[in-house]
């Protein structure tokens, strides 16, 4: 009867509505200032490490992380907060966000004390700069096909293979490497997989940039030639990285930076609707009624993780139609203006790289074929 | 009080009942060939004995008292089981209707409508099956209620494409009492509507999304079943996702006003949002389920219409798709802060 596929949708409660509005406050003023210019898909493309730490020092990374890990303590429900109002508002969040949103719940559930302690306290300070390592030439959405290898030594172990697709590995310390550490089972496809923090800097470790057709210098190829690790960098179990990483896919999936990055196109659009500039239209109010909707599915997800629910599947839904709606505002923008007009500068702006990052929405953090696969699993079609 | 907090006992006995009610019956002729949907009147009795009839009419007055947490549930459950009935129209609308303007509450079922031309109202919902009719005037000079009876009134009958009735009703005297109610009500009875047709829309589209489950797993194509085709999966689980999202929405335009406040321009726009996303889920929902069921579900003998039609039909009552993302489009724009309205649902001068 009536099953449902979501968790219940929460209310939100005053001290979060508070954290908000100090979060807010404190963008606007920054705005203000000049301290960041807004743009499109910034928690992609904005890279500012003082920004980043400067957000750290308000309490505003790491807020997941123990405090005695040197972290906030805080909620999935205010992490969502906090996040939401710096991605509505564009701004350059990079630098931190691969370690605060991947790197610290990996780390909590499955690092070791030690990597606790020598990692987390900096991911918090928001001087941590991760990268993530699992797309190879020949795996893409196949993750289960990587050919990285790492193979046992005296002293740790030894990585050989290539990454590619790695966010940010041209400016970050680490990188956290899915290799096969098992030949293939036939039978079990997902089984002698394992996860490995890897320095950048290491010997052995060459960095090729890939340029986007947008210009930006974000992705890379990453190879690794012998590369020493040392065991206390393996993380987690050595043969659990299947599971290690697919466990962890909630928190990457159903996050405001699935649907937000676009919202500034929106934002912008509605301001000149409001100044005159362009003309009214019902459209506005299709994509903001999606949004309201979808960040209230979001939020429910948020407070699902803080229950210890499972989220996987609910993930993939926010993701799948997020993501799809991202590409529909830019659309929807760039249909509804002309280039024209000195008050649609900065509309054009944002629209120019929204249409150009727009492909990646459904492509990164598993395609939306792969979400929808996903859900079909969760609802009973595939067994 | 939210959905997920009413009474589990209340909710388990709304759903064994209707779970349990015969299929709908249609009466079809040459002029009506799609049918219209005959008013099963023991079923109302049964309905109003178990105290669902009236399930949000205060207790003082015949009613269970009971709030629209649990009014979207029975809702939401009679469009998942296929129980076609007046019930918002009773309960929501021409009940609160009477409760707002002081009338009395007499038995028997009542449908309501707002009257805007002196003698006629068209596409009255299940008016040539109820009792009595409470009419709400709007004018220039204000807003009044009045409550007809069958004697004060005559239908000719229509439906909608689900095949639910919708008469047009010829008043035929204004010998019943009017009683003024405050401007607001207007756009309340509109609000209410709105939500009512949200709500009845989440539980058919997930009833639908049941449908194709239970279709695609056993329907065997090419040796397999079509379950097994990616094609199909990607079908389903869009249908999955967008009912997923409009009922986020409409749990959360039902949370909005459970504190009986409808005046706010939070109020609206979680309610034009609720409609939005829904109107829009029907856009995907019903052309998908319709692909996965192939040529049988379009087919009178297969239940799938009853459904699929049934959305249809409720996207576009109490305001059109169109008509809701317009309101959201405008409520949106009237705010100095877009994003602070959004995510707080609260301008300013409407914080309570």
């Amino acid at each position: 009867m009536n099953a449902r596929v979501f968790p219940w949708g929460e209310p939100e409660a005053a001290p979060l509505r508070t954290l908000r509005s100090d979060v807010r406050t404190y963008l606007k003023e920054q705005i203000q200032r000049g301290r960041f210019r807004p743009s499109v898909d910034g928690w992609s493309t904005g890279w500012d490490e003082d920004f980043s730490k400067d957000l750290a020092s308000r309490g505003w990374v790491g807020m997941t992380i123990p405090t005695e890990f040197g972290g906030h303590g805080k909620s999935f429900a205010e992490r969502f907060v906090v996040t939401e109002e710096l991605l509505a508002s564009g701004a350059p969040v990079a630098a931190h966000w691969v370690a605060d949103r991947q790197m610290a719940p990996s780390l909590l559930r499955y690092g070791s004390d030690g990597q606790k302690r020598r990692f987390l306290p900096e991911i918090a300070r928001g001087e941590s700069h991760f990268a993530i390592g699992m797309s190879e030439p020949d795996s893409g959405s196949d993750l289960a096909s990587v050919r990285t290898k790492a193979t046992q030594t005296k002293s740790g172990w030894k990585v050989s293979g290539s990454k590619v697709w790695t966010s940010g590995a041209h400016k970050s310390t680490w990188v956290c490497v899915l290799a096969r550490t098992a030949p293939v089972d036939p039978h079990d496809r997902h089984a002698g997989l394992s996860q490995f923090i890897v320095n950048l800097a290491s010997a052995g470790v060459e960095i090729r940039p890939i340029i986007s057709m947008s210009g930006h210098h974000h992705f890379n190829e990453v190879f690794f030639d012998d590369v020493v690790v040392p065991d206390e960098l393996v993380l987690g179990q050595i043969g659990e990285g299947w599971r290690q990483v697919t466990s962890e896919l909630g928190f990457e999936r159903s996050g405001p930076e699935r649907y937000l990055s676009t919202y500034l196109i929106l934002a912008e659009v509605i301001r000149q609707v409001r100044a005159g500039a362009l003309p009214h239209t019902t459209a506005v109010g299709q994509w903001i009624a999606r949004l309201a909707g979808l960040r209230k599915m979001a939020f429910s997800v948020a407070t699902a993780i803080d229950r210890g629910e499972s989220v996987n599947s609910a993930a993939a839904i926010v993701k799948s139609l997020g993501t799809k709606t991202e590409g529909e505002i830019v659309e929807f923008a760039d249909r509804f203006h002309d280039q024209a007009g000195q008050e649609l500068a900065v509309l054009r702006q944002y629209v120019e790289t929204g249409l150009l990052q727009r492909p990646s929405f459904t492509l990164r953090g598993g395609t939306n074929e792969i979400l929808r696969g996903v859900i079909a699993r969760e609802i009973g079609l595939r067994g | 009080m939210t959905v997920n907090h009413v009474d589990r006992d209340l909710s388990a006995m709304i759903n064994a009942f209707l779970a349990d009610q015969p299929a709908p019956t249609f009466s079809r002729s040459p002029q009506a060939l799609r049918g219209r949907l005959r008013f099963d009147r023991s079923q109302w009795q049964e309905l109003d004995a178990l105290g669902l009839a009236r399930l949000t009419t205060g207790t003082e007055l015949g009613g269970s008292g009971a709030g629209l947490p649990e009014a979207s549930i029975l809702l939401s459950s009679a469009a998942y089981h296929g129980v076609f009935a007046p019930l918002a129209e009773n309960d929501l609308l021409a009940n609160w209707l009477l409760q707002t303007a002081g009338l009395p509450i007499h038995g028997g079922v009542r449908t309501a409508c707002v009257r805007r031309e002196p003698t006629e109202v068209l596409a009255v919902p299940w008016a040539g099956d109820v009792d009595g009719v409470v009419v709400l005037d709007v004018s220039d000079d204000g807003c009044w209620v009045s409550d007809l009876r069958s004697s004060d009134f005559q239908t000719s009958p229509g439906s909608n494409i689900a095949g639910e009735p919708r008469d047009d009703v010829r008043l035929l005297s204004d010998r019943s009492e009017r009683v003024q109610v405050p401007r607001s009500v207007a756009e309340e009875f509109m609000l209410r509507g709105a939500l009512a047709r949200a709500i009845q829309m989440c539980g058919s589209m997930s009833r639908i999304l049941e449908l194709c489950v239970d279709h695609a797993t056993t329907r065997q194509q090419f040796g397999r079943p079509i379950s097994r085709f990616q094609a199909v999966q990607h079908l389903i689980s869009d249908i999955a996702a967008e009912t997923a999202l409009a009922r986020m929405a409409t749990d959360a335009a039902v949370r909005e006003v459970s504190t009986d406040r409808w005046d706010t321009n939070s109020a609206k726009f979680a309610i034009a949002t609720a409609r939005s996303c829904a109107g829009h889920a029907s856009s995907v929902v019903v052309p998908n389920a319709h692909q996965v069921h192939g040529a049988i579900g379009t087919t009178l003998e297969h239940s799938l219409h009853l459904y699929t039609r049934s959305v249809l039909a409720w996207r576009s009552e109490f305001g059109s798709v169109s008509h809701w993302d317009d309101v959201a489009a405008r409520l949106v724009t009237e705010q100095e802060d877009a994003w602070g309205f959004i995510v707080s649902g609260e301008s300013p001068a409407t914080v309570v």
